[in-house]
């Protein structure tokens, strides 16, 4: 069967007074964006976005209350955390156990925060900040120690804050921010 | 006696407007024009653009920054290339693009004219036919890079001198038509103060407008140089400071059309009578041309921020069948005006 002729057709040409008015749109609309710009570059060390309460952050292990259930382990989807085994001495019977602690590898963590929520004890909570810096990336596998330190918070402390809204013109603007609250 | 040579090369009035006026004011010109397209479209899309370089200046020492970054940067040449036309071609289409200058008068004051007052009755007509050479040298350095990118860049520059070059000279046309004179001083003696050839007759202006955007590599015609179809056009195989030149030249030829433009335009030293002396004959008016060339050369920079680019054919399309009758109207329209004496 021989293949159907395909007629090639061009899209119809709109009038002169259409393309002109169109042309001068797009010039006024430039323009509007020229005289008053609305930018949102975060200019970084100048300033930092201020995150909101109950940001997902770095998490943090609270030894004391962790009944060692290991499900933060089995649900992390990126399979950052796991579970160790170190001997822990039991206050009531003197005797030594082993006993299960998560740790956690900052490489794979994907902030998602399912551990903490499926943590029946509360023994994981998020810090409200994401800006740690390493200097290598050994340094990001955290062990039982490290994991109940809050880390040093490194963001542009010396910049003001800013958090973005949603404007109906513009979409997306920068307003400043009160730190605090 | 050398000294007495160079002296009376360097007094020789279209020299040093070559050197000064051309080459000084027009590096610097694209300096802050390259700086302000690229500050402007950044205002536009809501972005920064650049900044750190120097941030009270709003990044304009970035600009110097590449510059000398291009001044310093290894000439690499392919072995394959047409040597003598590869390497002539950037340098001597930069040095006929800044020519124009040298028979342009930025005063009504006679004494401080480039050429005798003989000659100067064809100046539009002498700066016209040099804005036609330069892109005949993208051509060549296109061409002689040996590479099929330069070869189809080199190609769509001819497609649109073809396309451009009758429209800006019927445009420049018009204007003097209307005057009755190709003397480009009394062009713009004619307009003062305010009957700017830009209010007269807008249909020639936007059609020179058109033109020279077209003829620079502005944006909605930036097609030669375009980089996600022919990586840089014609100078694809440059590196260095010939690529500076390449690009630098678009900028220069585009400050010198400004000038042209603000002559027969917008009325040259309009709203100023240069007096005597060397100041207010010839500093003050030639510096009130070059600021209305700039703000023509920023106005075509801002469209970049609002345009995107056309297709080849939809260029040579705009060219033949919108703007060639736009410019026969304004010639048309500049013939009536000096009938009734309007003008």
């Amino acid at each position: 069967m021989a293949p159907k002729p395909a007629v090639k057709t061009l899209p119809r040409r709109g009038s002169l007074i259409d393309g002109v008015k169109g042309n001068l749109q797009a010039l006024i609309v430039g323009l509007k964006y020229f005289l008053d710009p609305k930018r949102f570059t975060l200019v970084y060390p100048k300033e930092y976005s201020k995150l909101p309460k109950g940001y997902r952050g770095f998490i943090i292990l609270n030894k004391q209350k962790c009944i060692s259930c290991a499900a933060c382990a089995r649900i992390c989807p990126s399979a950052a955390m796991k579970m160790i085994r170190i001997p822990v001495k039991d206050p009531k019977t003197g005797k030594t156990r082993m006993k299960q602690y998560p740790v956690i590898n900052y490489q794979r963590c994907i902030f998602c925060g399912y551990c903490v929520d499926v943590c029946p004890t509360e023994a994981l909570y998020h810090v409200p900040y994401h800006d740690v810096v390493y200097e290598n990336l050994s340094e990001m596998f955290w062990d039982l120690e490290t994991f109940q330190k809050e880390p040093e918070y490194k963001t542009a402390k010396e910049g003001s804050p800013v958090k973005f809204l949603i404007h109906e013109e513009y979409g997306l603007i920068k307003v400043p921010a009160e730190e605090g609250g | 006696m050398v000294l007495d040579v160079v002296e009376a090369i360097l007094g020789f009035p279209p020299v040093w407007q070559v050197l000064v006026v051309g080459f000084g004011f027009s590096l610097l010109v694209s300096v802050v024009a390259v700086w302000f397209e690229r500050k402007t479209a950044a205002r536009v899309q809501r972005r920064l653009g650049p900044y750190w370089a120097s941030p009270r200046l709003g990044g304009l020492l970035h600009l110097v920054a590449d510059m000398l970054r291009y001044a310093f940067q290894q000439v690499i040449i392919p072995r394959g290339v047409d040597m003598t036309p590869f390497l002539v071609a950037p340098i001597v289409g930069m040095v006929i693009s800044i020519l124009p200058v040298a028979v342009v008068p930025f005063t009504s004051n006679p004494q401080y004219w480039p050429l005798p007052p003989g000659a100067m009755e064809y100046s539009l007509l002498i700066a016209l036919a040099i804005t036609t050479l330069p892109p005949i040298f993208i051509v060549a350095a296109g061409w002689a890079s040996n590479n099929k990118f330069a070869v189809i860049g080199g190609l769509r520059e001819a497609f649109i001198i073809t396309a451009y070059e009758l429209i800006a000279i019927l445009g420049f046309l018009a204007v003097a038509a209307a005057v009755g004179s190709f003397n480009l001083a009394v062009i713009a003696e004619a307009q003062n103060p305010v009957k700017w050839f830009m209010l007269l007759n807008p249909l020639a202006f936007l059609a020179v407008i058109i033109a020279v955007a077209m003829s620079t590599s502005a944006f909605p015609f930036e097609i030669p140089e375009s980089e996600s179809e022919v990586v840089a056009g014609p100078f694809t195989e440059y590196s260095g400071l010939l690529y500076a030149l390449n690009m630098g030249g678009a900028y220069m030829r585009r400050f010198i059309y400004g000038i042209l433009i603000a002559l027969t335009f917008m009325g040259g030293w309009a709203p100023y009578n240069p007096g005597e002396g060397i100041f207010a004959g010839y500093i003050v008016p030639s510096l009130i041309v070059t600021v209305k060339a700039l703000i023509i050369v920023l106005a075509i920079s801002f469209l970049r921020a609002v345009y995107g680019r056309y297709r080849l054919d939809q260029a040579l399309d705009i060219a033949w069948r919108l703007t060639l009758p736009l410019a026969l109207l304004g010639l048309a329209l500049g013939i009536i005006q000096a009938f009734i004496g309007l003008a």
